[in-house]
């Protein structure tokens, strides 16, 4: 039975309350919060029926002509059901933490609209079963959420802005060049195809590697990739929830999950390793492991020093799509969870910091673990998750892509992976040890830069909340990721479809 | 109801923990007991599920799927270990009480750092439990991470500038030891397919790099047993902690290392290639080196917790010793490993107590001075092989070596033995000279008291397998006891000699120095790499945006060409017009 209105309904509930909002006035803040965050419950609940579905071997496709041969399809499987849970989840999440964070701030009404919009965009681009429509919707989240980069409306802030639309739209150009060309070579193209591109390959290898590339440089923009990443760094000046939507699963995650769509589902891996692709893409990542990290070390402020451990973070996907076999895939897909999970943490906590004490730089955080106990906690496991280390659902991929890697006898990825942990070990600890180890303005020794009480607890329950439950969920996800429906189960549950016929 | 117990070992100081967080909001300030009963009994249920009996845990749903398991090696080693942690946490009661006291009439500073210390220690001992009881590389993994950075708290605790240096020491080795298991971990799992230990130790005899595998296990769980080369945090580490912190972290800590080589290696293993047995050979010789190198570099060591931790790299480079000969002649495996546990075991409560000594002799209590100092140097003389447990000890590493003719490796441990004595001798004389009279209090110096009792009487307690330990025969009693007090005689020649040198000592952690040394001399060409691609990196932005501004200053021009084309419509037009007809003439004249 071909339930149609499922996946339809999931991506109309983010686009309705996008318009609900947009509608409704400034003021009605009450009205505004409850729709966000009920239409974040019904989201969070259509995707656990999904998931019930494809569980059960359903595959429910919505679709449409647009023009001839080029179809609107929506189609929901397992691989996209994992992205569109992440997101579902932390549209929650972050929405609840957003509107503790913005309470009293101006222009809400436009913020959550695009927020909502975007959340929408990362839906479609999970649900999307053809180049077609994923472009769609992947330019529309590129241009949802540009007001949320520039929302504070600063000198800084739109500058920001300019850089980022710059690089994202040149890059959607070349990736529509890319996709032009593929859809003049082979016609409309869908992910589901058994078969892939594999016919082609004989008279169009040149082609094919040209069309690989256009691709996934395009997609390599908003995965931050070096040397494309350049405007996730300035990005940083967007507020504390948009940072976090942003890194976890909005615009980088949209990227590297384009990848494993053109790789697993467009090419399909055999293929891949044919052109011999996806050695330079493993090659490509690792550069950009390495350089994210090193360019980490050097940061000051907390944010920017979280931006680069993201670029250096989201290439662990990118990694694992680049090692051929089952570990190294299920490593890639678990981390795109994973690093949701632990990043959006990392970023509800630095928000947390900058709104209750005004801390923005490193060296400011001498002591705050006593004045901030829970946040600091969080923050220490989205930290050590980060390095990899056990229980934290890092250590997770970080095994899989390091086991896969062996396995496809790629043993230089294995000395990236522990340089890699050894650098985030080296970027990380100086901040946990400050805040746990050295006496701060909490224990008499000068004071915080901006300090307000915002609640009863540590700080206002809408933004501590969220980042506890995160915080649990990325050491619930390591602890015991072999309970069925976990990260990893559902990636392995993806892995055996992509390698078993 | 076994299973209970464990549950209960690894909750219970989860509990403690908690009670320390309810103690630093709720209580009161002047009623704040850090070390309550609640607090001490962090390592009871493990010491109790030592001693029930043999068991097997498998849970799938734990990380990559968990396996644990009490079996004859797991058991004693689980028993000494919670032993000394019980001990340590009673002795600290003692030792911290003063700081206590201060916390109580409202120093925040101490506050601090008690709470941390009491949060901190059940957390440690907690990672040190499970990693004995896996038998899974994910567990295993997972409990030395604990340990080992849990254990910076310890470390650190005074946050004195030698605390801090030590503590920046332990923690630099330990992230590239944790660096170099998860890269050996990953090498060996990946090439066998395999989450247990057992599959590792089968993957490291098959796979063609199993040597190398090997080498880098052994490096990572170096740092923390000591091995020569990565041993420069001991010294540094522990006269900079406080006293029960330095008991189990060369107690118990250390030979979590040990451990890591036990589980790890193919010991015992019949066919190990010949590049393995080769590296077992380099263990073997590292392994003395350090037993001889420690002892001759610590004796000279001002500060008598600098000795013992020589002397501790000293002890466990017998014991490297004692594990190569399992990859070297693995026959004599079977027979030697009882006496291998024994060996750790003894040297875990003797180390313990002497370092909970030099409590004693820095705050001795009003008995009779002879008592004391005897007390005092027991532990020591039995961990040369002298007296009680030691001598037991020796004996049962020794005789499985002599019964497989291994007579220069005998003869090897034995002049280490000598080296044991010179150190422990040295170390009680440097307590006597800085010796303090009064202030320990009850606490403090009974579980010294029943750590040195339990260090004597090690083979009566812990639960080896029935008939592994024999006491030595009469007759081999000498060449057991005789390097002892050649080894007294060596410490005072060596004292005597170097009389005339006295106010020179030689630093503590030496190599550290060379190896600061040798990174900051390897950063300034990276550095200034590193600037030189920051100026190219800025230069070439520069460029690129003036190159931007000229293309846009010309597309502006063109724009502004476009107001007199427009101006200039109808006239262009015309001429278009007249030029393509006379185009099209020319066109239809030809």
């Amino acid at each position: 039975m071909n339930a149609a209105w499922l996946p339809l309904t999931a991506l109309a509930t983010s686009l309705l309350v996008a318009v609900t909002i947009f509608a409704l006035p400034e003021e009605a803040r009450r009205l505004r919060t409850t729709i966000n965050i009920g239409a974040a419950v019904v989201k969070i609940i259509l995707v656990t029926l999904m998931v019930r579905r494809v569980a059960a071997g359903h595959e429910d496709i919505f679709s449409f002509q647009v023009i001839g041969g080029l179809d609107f399809v929506l189609r929901i499987d397992a691989l996209g059901v994992m992205f569109a849970g992440l997101s579902s989840l932390l549209w929650l999440c972050t929405t609840i933490y957003a509107i503790g964070y913005l309470e009293g701030s101006a222009n809400r009404k436009r913020f959550f609209g695009f927020f909502s919009l975007c959340v929408a965009s990362t839906i479609g681009i999970a649900l999307a079963d053809n180049l077609f429509t994923f472009l769609i919707f992947y330019e529309m989240l590129t241009l949802s959420t540009y007001p949320l980069v520039v929302h504070r409306g600063t000198e800084q802030a739109l500058n920001a802005g300019r850089v980022y639309l710059r690089y994202t739209l040149s890059a959607g150009v070349v990736l529509l060049l890319g996709a032009v060309l593929l859809n003049n070579l082979t016609g409309d193209q869908s992910f589901s195809s058994e078969e892939g591109l594999g016919d082609y390959l004989n008279d169009h290898r040149g082609l094919l590697t040209l069309i690989f590339i256009l691709l996934v440089s395009g997609l390599a923009v908003k995965a931050a990739m070096v040397p494309l990443h350049g405007w996730l760094p300035r990005a940083m000046v967007a507020p504390a929830p948009v940072s976090a939507l942003l890194h976890a699963v909005a615009v980088v995650k949209a990227g590297a999950f384009g990848i494993l769509r053109v790789v697993y589902d467009l090419y399909g891996i055999e293929l891949s390793v044919e052109l011999g692709v996806i050695t330079g893409l493993a090659v490509a990542a690792s550069i950009t492991i390495i350089y994210g990290s090193l360019r980490a070390i050097a940061q000051q402020e907390l944010k920017p020093l979280l931006a680069f451990s993201t670029v250096s973070q989201v290439s662990y996907v990118i990694l694992g799509i680049g090692i051929f076999g089952p570990f190294g895939t299920v490593g890639a897909l678990a981390h795109l969870l994973h690093q949701g999970l632990m990043k959006v943490t990392l970023f509800f906590c630095a928000g947390n910091y900058a709104e209750e004490l005004g801390i923005h730089r490193i060296d400011e955080m001498d002591g705050a673990g006593k004045r901030m106990p829970l946040t600091s906690i969080a923050f220490t496991i989205g930290a050590l998750g980060m390095i990899g280390l056990p229980p934290v659902a890092g250590f997770i991929t970080k095994w899989y892509l390091g086991v896969g890697a062996i396995q496809a006898e790629m043993y230089w990825v294995v000395a990236v992976l522990v340089a890699s942990s050894t650098l985030n070990a080296m970027y990380f600890l100086p901040i946990l040890h400050r805040l746990w180890f050295r006496p701060g303005p909490s224990h008499g020794k000068g004071s915080w830069p901006h300090e307000q009480r915002l609640g009863r607890l540590e700080t206002h329950g809408w933004l501590l909340w969220p980042m506890v439950f995160t915080a649990l969920i990325s050491l619930g996800a390591g602890l015991f990721a072999g309970l069925p429906y976990s990260p990893l189960d559902w990636a392995a549950r993806v892995a055996s479809g992509e390698y078993l016929p | 109801m076994i299973t209970l117990l464990l549950a209960l070992a690894l909750l219970w100081p989860f509990g403690v923990m908690g009670h320390a967080v309810w103690l630093a909001y709720r209580a009161p300030e002047a009623q704040r007991d850090y070390f309550s009963v609640l607090w001490l009994s962090a390592a009871w249920p493990a010491l109790l599920l030592a001693y029930v009996g043999e068991a097997q845990w498998t849970m799938d749903a734990w990380m990559l799927g968990g396996e644990w398991e009490l079996n004859s090696l797991s058991r004693p080693w689980l028993a000494f270990t919670a032993l000394l942690w019980s001990l340590a946490a009673v002795h600290a009661r003692g030792y911290f009480a003063a700081e206590q006291a201060q916390a109580q009439r409202g120093d925040q500073d101490a506050q601090r750092r008690l709470l941390r210390l009491a949060l901190l220690w059940p957390l440690t001992l907690l990672g040190n439990v499970l990693l004995i009881i896996a038998q899974d590389i994910a567990s295993f993994y997972l409990g030395f991470a604990v340990m080992t950075f849990a254990a910076y708290a310890l470390v650190v605790h005074t946050g004195t500038q030698e605390a801090r240096l030590g503590a920046k020491a332990y923690l630099i080795l330990a992230v590239l030891g944790e660096g170099l298991i998860l890269g050996g971990f990953l090498w060996s799992a990946g090439a066998a397919d395999t989450l247990m230990l057992q599959g590792v130790r089968e993957s490291i005899v098959s796979a063609e790099h199993g040597a190398w595998m090997a080498a880098l296990l052994c490096l990572g769980f170096g740092v923390k047993a000591g091995v020569i080369g990565l041993h420069v945090w001991l010294p540094l580490a522990h006269p900079a902690a406080p006293a029960p912190a330095s008991a189990v972290l060369s107690g118990v800590m250390i030979k979590a290392g040990l451990l890591g080589w036990i589980s790890v290696l193919p010991l015992s293993h019949a066919q190990v290639s010949g590049a393995l047995a080769q590296f077992g050979h380099w263990m073997l010789v590292a392994g003395l080196a350090a037993a001889f190198a420690a002892a001759v570099y610590g004796v000279f060591q001002r500060h008598p917790k600098a000795v013992l931790a020589y002397s501790s790299i000293s002890q466990m480079g017998m014991m490297t010793a004692l594990v190569a000969m399992g990859l070297v002649a693995p026959d004599v495996w079977p027979l030697l490993w009882p006496g291998l546990v024994l060996f750790a075991a003894h040297h875990a409560l003797a180390k313990g107590s002497l370092f909970m000594g030099t409590s004693i002799s820095e705050h001795l209590p009003r008995w009779p001075q002879p008592l004391v100092w005897a007390l005092l140097a027991l532990p020591g003389i039995s961990l040369a092989g002298a007296i009680g447990a030691g001598m037991v000890s020796k004996w049962g590493v020794k005789a499985p070596l002599y019964e497989m003719h291994h007579e220069s490796l005998i003869k090897l441990l034995s002049w280490a033995a000598v080296g044991t004595a010179a150190l422990v001798s040295a170390a009680l004389w440097r307590q006597w000279q800085q010796r303090h009279q009064g202030g320990s209090n009850r606490e403090q110096w009974g579980a010294w008291l029943v750590a040195v009792i339990a260090a004597l009487l090690t083979p009566l307690w812990l639960p080896l397998p029935a008939g592994s330990i024999e006491m030595p025969p009469l007759k081999e009693w000498l060449g057991i006891m005789w390097p002892f007090p050649v080894g007294v005689l060596f410490a005072a020649v060596g004292w005597l000699l170097t009389r005339p040198l006295t106010g020179k000592t030689l630093p503590a952690g030496d190599l550290w120095g060379f190896y600061a040394f040798v990174v900051g001399a390897v950063l300034v060409p990276i550095r200034a790499f590193g600037h030189c691609c920051g100026r190219l990196k800025s230069a070439s932005v520069i460029t690129a945006q003036k190159a931007e501004e000229t293309l846009m200053g010309h597309l502006t021009r063109l724009l502004s060409g476009e107001s007199w084309l427009r101006h200039h419509t109808s006239g262009l037009m015309m001429m278009l017009a007249v030029l393509l007809a006379a185009l099209l003439m020319w066109e239809g004249q030809r």
